[in-house]
């Protein structure tokens, strides 16, 4: 099966106060439609850097990024935000809702950013909201819900834009193990039953034993993979 | 984006009320303002108008000649009844200028003598502002003058004395005797120390009957400057029917200084207009400003998910645009009562009224504004909106997602 994202030599290295700062050194990733991948490793692997530049979020300063069969590395930031807004769907460490808008409608958020008229876009809003059992929580503000359930909105988000891949960075890392590992078979449960591509990174290594395929990233590099998708 | 830019410009709610209560502040002061402009210039104009009239049929170029006799309209009576007949609702007087040389009993003076129809507009005007003492003119059994208070001092008359005029050269009688009737207070001194007025008919028969020196026309439903199209319209009947060697003229040509006056007073409210706008507009920016600061790393969130630079600053402009747009329909109804409230009626406080009556003022105002303004005042505070959004909107359009993510307020 065809990658559905691919990271080819991959260098990321930060300049700050004329002091560089690599990142990633070298990196070849790939992950196929329908795989369920963990990157896996300590603070300042690279992890967060990877799958921002996975995602589109940032440019590498070396190698190539494909996503679903386009090249994003060498598009303006215009073209990577559209590609962003219809390929990809994102589920961040500290949840980042937006704390005005209920559940509803930040799971409706990036239909909206679509152009999607209300009509089309609560309904499959609130169908992702039903698949994460957060459907009784339509009408709370982020403030109103626990993190776990913070995280399942977010999820929620990236689920109801029906995106070519979901990248999330450490999603959760912020909450209870317990609470983590339930977000992870959430998000299990949706990439076996929908078919959602994930590519998560985390530094806990107990839920590790949850995922297929592990990818190793130490000090820049991939160092070890394990499993299959 | 419209939920979410109204939903956040309400997340700092204080500041918000603030910014919106000062545009409503604003826009409310714009339009009471436009509104007491209008009410001055059409108080001026009604005040102008009712001595100038609102046209003016004259000898064409007649303040290039010289010779009384070649300045005079002829045929009068027949005249007016035909311009009677074509703006039937209009009051049309004939005015009769006459250098002439007026003597007391001791002393003598160059003067004009001015002959008014008695029962018309300009008479009325005369008795109302201007009368201080006596009886207007009349041309009854006995002639009649109202004297200039000056002019009567200089000739050492007073009510009741006997002042001859002499008009040499004139197809009238050339001479005449006037009882001084009344005494008159007029805003110039130099006018007042040589203006006598008589009734029409006598001043006709002393220099020139059936003569005038011009015809005033009034147009009852003329009532403020905006009504160009109705004076436009009159001004091209009248002169339908005016024979060749005559002109009409509009009150703004046989006044231009005045007229400038008036018309100086809307380029003014523009720019007051500007200011007040510009420094409302200051505080926006401040607001929208200070409110992308606290949420930058929400707009990361926002662009990471696929907002491209236009949208984020689409989001930002929104959010301004609602801001000023409360405080503006607010400051609209404030503002819209206040000069329906005055549109009936008002008087400048305590002694204003009487020392504004001096430069033209009436005492008792009406504020009127025009769809034109109101629609400026809105126009304007859009563009504030607008013009205020552009710089932060800017700013958060180039945040870079990674970047504005990791940002700690």
């Amino acid at each position: 099966m065809k990658a559905i994202v691919e990271a080819r030599n991959l260098h990321k290295v930060y300049r700050a106060d004329g002091v560089e700062t690599p990142a990633l050194r070298g990196v070849d990733f790939s992950a196929r439609a329908g795989e369920f991948t963990a990157i896996a490793g300590p603070s300042g692997s690279g992890k967060s850097t990877l799958l921002h530049l996975l995602g589109g979020l940032d440019r590498p300063s070396e190698g190539e990024v494909w996503l679903g069969g386009e090249r994003l590395d060498d598009k303006s930031a215009v073209e990577r935000a559209r590609l962003r807004l219809w390929k990809v769907g994102f589920v961040f460490q500290a949840y980042n809702l937006i704390p005005v808008l209920t559940a509803l409608e930040n799971a409706a958020f990036v239909l909206e950013l679509r152009g999607l008229p209300a009509s089309e876009r609560v309904p499959r809003a609130r169908a992702a909201l039903v698949e994460l059992e957060m459907q009784d929580y339509a009408d709370r503000r982020p403030n109103q819900l626990s993190g776990g359930q913070q995280q399942r909105v977010a999820v929620a988000r990236a689920l109801a834009a029906e995106p070519a891949v979901v990248f999330a960075d450490e999603p959760t890392a912020n909450l209870d193990s317990k609470t983590g590992l339930a977000l992870i078979e959430y998000m299990k449960r949706l990439n076996r039953e929908k078919g959602l591509t994930f590519v998560f990174s985390t530094h806990d290594p107990r839920l590790l034993d949850h995922v297929r395929r592990v990818v190793h990233l130490e000090d820049g590099r991939i160092v070890a993979e394990e499993g299959m998708g | 984006m419209w939920t979410l830019a109204w939903k956040n410009v309400w997340r700092g709610r204080g500041r918000s009320l603030v910014t919106a209560g000062a545009v409503a502040a604003v826009v409310a002061l714009m339009l009471v303002m436009y509104g007491l402009s209008g009410a001055v210039q059409n108080g001026m104009f009604e005040n102008l108008t009712r001595t100038t009239g609102h046209l003016l049929l004259r000898v064409k170029n007649a303040e290039e000649v010289r010779e009384f006799d070649l300045s005079l309209i002829r045929e009068v009576a027949a005249l007016k009844r035909r311009i009677a007949g074509t703006l039937p609702t209009a009051d049309v007087e004939a005015v009769l200028e006459v250098p002439a040389l007026l003597a007391g009993e001791t002393r003598s003076r160059g003067a004009v003598l001015l002959g008014l129809e008695t029962s018309g507009r300009l008479t009325k005007e005369l008795v109302e502002k201007y009368l201080i003492a006596g009886e207007p003119p009349v041309a009854e059994s006995e002639w009649s003058a109202a004297l200039g208070a000056a002019l009567a001092r200089a000739l050492k008359v007073e009510l009741g004395g006997t002042v001859y005029a002499f008009a040499p050269g004139t197809e009238g009688l050339g001479a005449a005797a006037f009882e001084v009737a009344g005494l008159l207070d007029l805003p110039e001194s130099t006018v007042e120390a040589r203006t006598a007025v008589l009734a029409l008919e006598a001043a006709q028969e002393l220099a020139a009957p059936d003569a005038a020196s011009r015809i005033v026309v009034f147009l009852p439903g003329l009532k403020t400057l905006e009504q160009v199209q109705l004076l436009e319209d009159a001004r091209r009947a009248l002169a339908s029917v005016v024979p060749p060697g005559y002109e009409v003229l509009t009150w703004r040509e046989a006044e231009p200084a005045l007229a400038a006056i008036l018309d100086m007073m809307r380029p003014m409210m523009l720019i007051y207009a500007l200011l007040f706008f510009v420094l409302a507009g200051l505080l926006v920016v401040n607001t929208v400003y200070l409110s992308l600061v606290e949420r930058i790393r929400e707009f990361g969130v926002i662009i990471a998910l696929g907002a491209d630079r236009w949208r984020v600053m689409q989001l930002v402009i929104l959010e301004s645009l609602w801001l000023v747009s409360s405080g503006a329909l607010v400051g609209g109804i404030v503002g819209g009562l206040a000069v329906w409230r005055m549109a009936r009626g008002f008087s400048l406080p305590g002694a204003l009224a009487e020392q504004y009556a001096e430069f033209g003022l009436p005492v008792v105002m009406y504020a009127s504004i025009t769809p034109g303004q109101v629609a400026q005042v809105f126009a304007f505070a859009a563009l504030t909106a607008v013009a205020s959004a552009l710089w932060p909107a800017w700013l958060a359009g180039k945040l870079e997602p990674v970047e504005a993510m990791r940002h700690v307020a």
